[in-house]
């Protein structure tokens, strides 16, 4: 049982941190980006062709993340730009629809080109003891990496001037405008950040598990239940409801196999969605 | 519905229905003889292969699937996301009931097909009591759908688990024979597009127009636009378990990757957005273009998955109301200029 919340609470980090990109991009833009698992793969592919080549893990993760980050830029500024002349619901439902066709032409492109390929950080050395269960390395530096950057992540929004500024559009884009904030700036920003923290996730995943070219769906997926439990555009909420889906997920799957495990998460997540449209932490709009 | 979609019907011969005399069912019915004259004469063509018959299959079952989620997305502006599930219910509970339990096959592929409607009813029922908006509705049946492929996988003692299985009803009769298969599923798509051609004439289509351009006048002018939403959706819905039921014993065999959210979900979007949401028989032309599409791209093999992006970004990008409207109005305006 302990080892189950423990591993939960590793893959529920990990889901969390990756859920706040989501929910950001859908806060402040109202982008619902069913492209984000795709990248976090490409993130993951291009991470191990550059080790392939020879370079040694830690600038090879770097650039793997930096790609994940540029994605997000390259698709602000060309497939979504058109959603910036939409408003409300249209803009979210073309978001879906647009995102939905680059998620595809990046999962045929990288199953043509590399299929197979897939990531797998493998830390070594020995098990250590966690509560008296012995937890692998590789856990627990997932674990500690995610932790940094999720209070890198609070840290920025509370306490720069530049993170103040994105929550402030979150909260009313029109008072933001007003006060002399750019809210196109502040979107562009975030796509930057959301490939960035969907590329860090797919390293810190493949220190658990591999992350291979196929990956990508049912990372968005995850990231998505996750940021609708927790409340989208709510970042506390995205955390929250990660740690508490990944323990669920965990206990279940060691309890009664990963198939039924994964039906109870979704019931869960369609249970919470059903009773608090808003979220755990959301806000009603 | 948003801005961007809701002209997708209006003044075109594919695209709708308005300008012509809207009382007579003349209008529903030639295009769909028409269009069931057309397909009566592909197996003359295709009639000697078994694979080629194969496809021309589930190409219907894809016309009756895109013009299923036209009624309950263009029409009525629900989002449906498990338009694979809703199919499986019919496919696999009409392949339990009639292996497992034993019952005949049409009571199995009625009641498989009830299943579905009261599923996709329920669905739609839900979406509209807590009032979900289109997100929130393609957020959940998007869940619904997951669950569904988790369960057929998970429950592999009754489904088979990944790789499906084998029916043992229907084996050795004409349901496995190779061209009149084909003439039951055509059959099936044709009533389906008249059901769905004079429910757009009725008042029924009156309704959906409205509460698609504006959702709150509609309901001011005294629609019942919750009614009317559960009641497409329910049609809907038994148009895909129909179809799904039909499809699992035709084949003979059922799989979740028959039913998957990758395999017929996200192709019923690309058919749907290229015939033209919302358009009479944009849906039909589009689930056959793509039906060949695949045929002729089944050498570039993964590639394909890129081409389908890419299709769908340029659609929705581009060609909003769909390729075969905007083809027809070219038409119009060439024929009017000459």
């Amino acid at each position: 049982m302990t080892a189950s919340i423990l591993d939960g609470i590793v893959l529920g980090l990990q889901f969390g941190l990756l859920a706040t990109g989501l929910t950001l991009m859908y806060g402040l833009g109202g982008i619902l980006n069913l492209a984000y698992g795709q990248m976090a793969v490409v993130s993951a592919i291009v991470t191990v062709s550059i080790m392939e080549a020879g370079l040694p893990v830690v600038p090879a993760a770097a650039i793997g993340i930096a790609v994940g980050a540029l994605l997000g830029f390259v698709l602000d500024q060309t497939v979504f730009r058109p959603l910036y002349s939409l408003r409300g619901e249209a803009r979210v439902l073309l978001s879906l629809l647009l995102s939905l066709g680059v998620a595809l032409m990046i999962d045929g492109f990288l199953n043509w080109l590399f299929p197979l390929k897939g990531l797998s950080l493998f830390i070594g050395g020995g098990a250590i003891d966690v509560f008296g269960e012995p937890m692998r390395r590789g856990s627990l530096l997932a674990s500690g990496i995610t932790i940094v950057a999720m209070g890198g992540l609070v840290a920025f929004f509370r306490f720069t001037t530049l993170g103040r500024a994105v929550r402030s559009v979150i909260e009313d884009e029109e008072g933001a405008r007003l006060v002399g904030i750019d809210p196109r700036k502040m979107l562009r920003l975030i796509l930057l950040l959301s490939g960035g923290i969907a590329g860090l996730v797919a390293l810190t995943r493949s220190m658990v598990a591999p992350v291979d070219v196929t990956a990508g769906f049912g990372i968005t997926v995850f990231a998505l239940i996750v940021t609708v439990v927790g409340g989208l555009g709510s970042i506390t909420g995205a955390l929250a409801a990660g740690i508490i889906l990944g323990v669920i997920n965990a206990i279940a799957a060691s309890a009664i196999g990963t198939f039924m495990s994964l039906v109870i998460l979704l019931v869960a997540a369609a249970v919470t969605i059903l009773v608090r449209p808003a979220g755990l932490l959301g806000v009603k709009e | 519905m948003t801005d961007r979609f809701s002209q997708a019907s209006g003044t075109s011969a594919v695209g709708g229905v308005e300008r012509r005399s809207t009382r007579s069912w003349s209008g529903v019915a030639w295009p769909t003889l028409g269009v069931g004259a057309i397909l009566a004469l592909v197996p003359l063509w295709l009639g000697d292969s078994r694979v080629m018959m194969g496809i021309a299959v589930l190409g219907l079952a894809f016309a009756a699937y895109t013009i299923a989620f036209n009624l309950i997305f263009g029409s009525t502006g629900q989002l449906f996301l498990c338009v694979g599930a809703l199919a499986g219910i019919g496919g696999y509970g009409g392949a339990i009931l009639a292996d497992v339990v034993g019952l005949p096959i049409v009571v199995s592929i009625a009641l498989s097909t009830s299943a579905a409607a009261l599923a996709g009813g329920l669905l739609s029922w839900v979406a509209v009591r807590r009032s979900l908006g289109v997100i929130f509705t393609g957020i959940v049946t998007l869940i619904f759908a997951l669950t569904f492929e988790n369960l057929l996988l998970g429950l592999g003692e009754l489904t088979g688990g990944e790789s499906g299985f084998l029916m043992e009803a229907g084996r050795g009769t004409f349901l496995r024979s190779q061209i009149p298969p084909y003439y039951l599923m055509l059959g099936m798509v044709l009533l389906t597009l008249f059901v769905y051609g004079s429910l757009r004439r009725s008042r029924f289509g009156w309704a959906f127009r409205a509460l698609r351009d504006d959702e709150v006048a509609a309901e001011l002018a005294g629609i019942d636009v919750a009614r009317y939403r559960i009641f497409a959706a329910t049609i809907g819905a038994a148009i895909l378990g129909l179809a799904g039921a039909l499809l699992a014993f035709t084949e003979g065999r059922v799989s979740p990757t028959t039913f998957g959210f990758a395999e017929v979900d996200v192709v019923v979007l690309v058919m749907l957005a290229f015939g033209g949401i919302g358009s009479f028989l944009g849906p039909i032309l589009g689930a056959l273009t793509f039906t060949v599409i695949d045929e002729l791209l089944v050498e570039v093999g993964q590639l394909r998955v890129f081409i389908y992006g890419a299709l769908v970004i340029a659609l929705f990008l581009w060609l909003p109301r769909g390729v075969v409207p905007a083809l027809d109005d070219l038409l119009r305006r060439r024929r009017a200029g000459s």
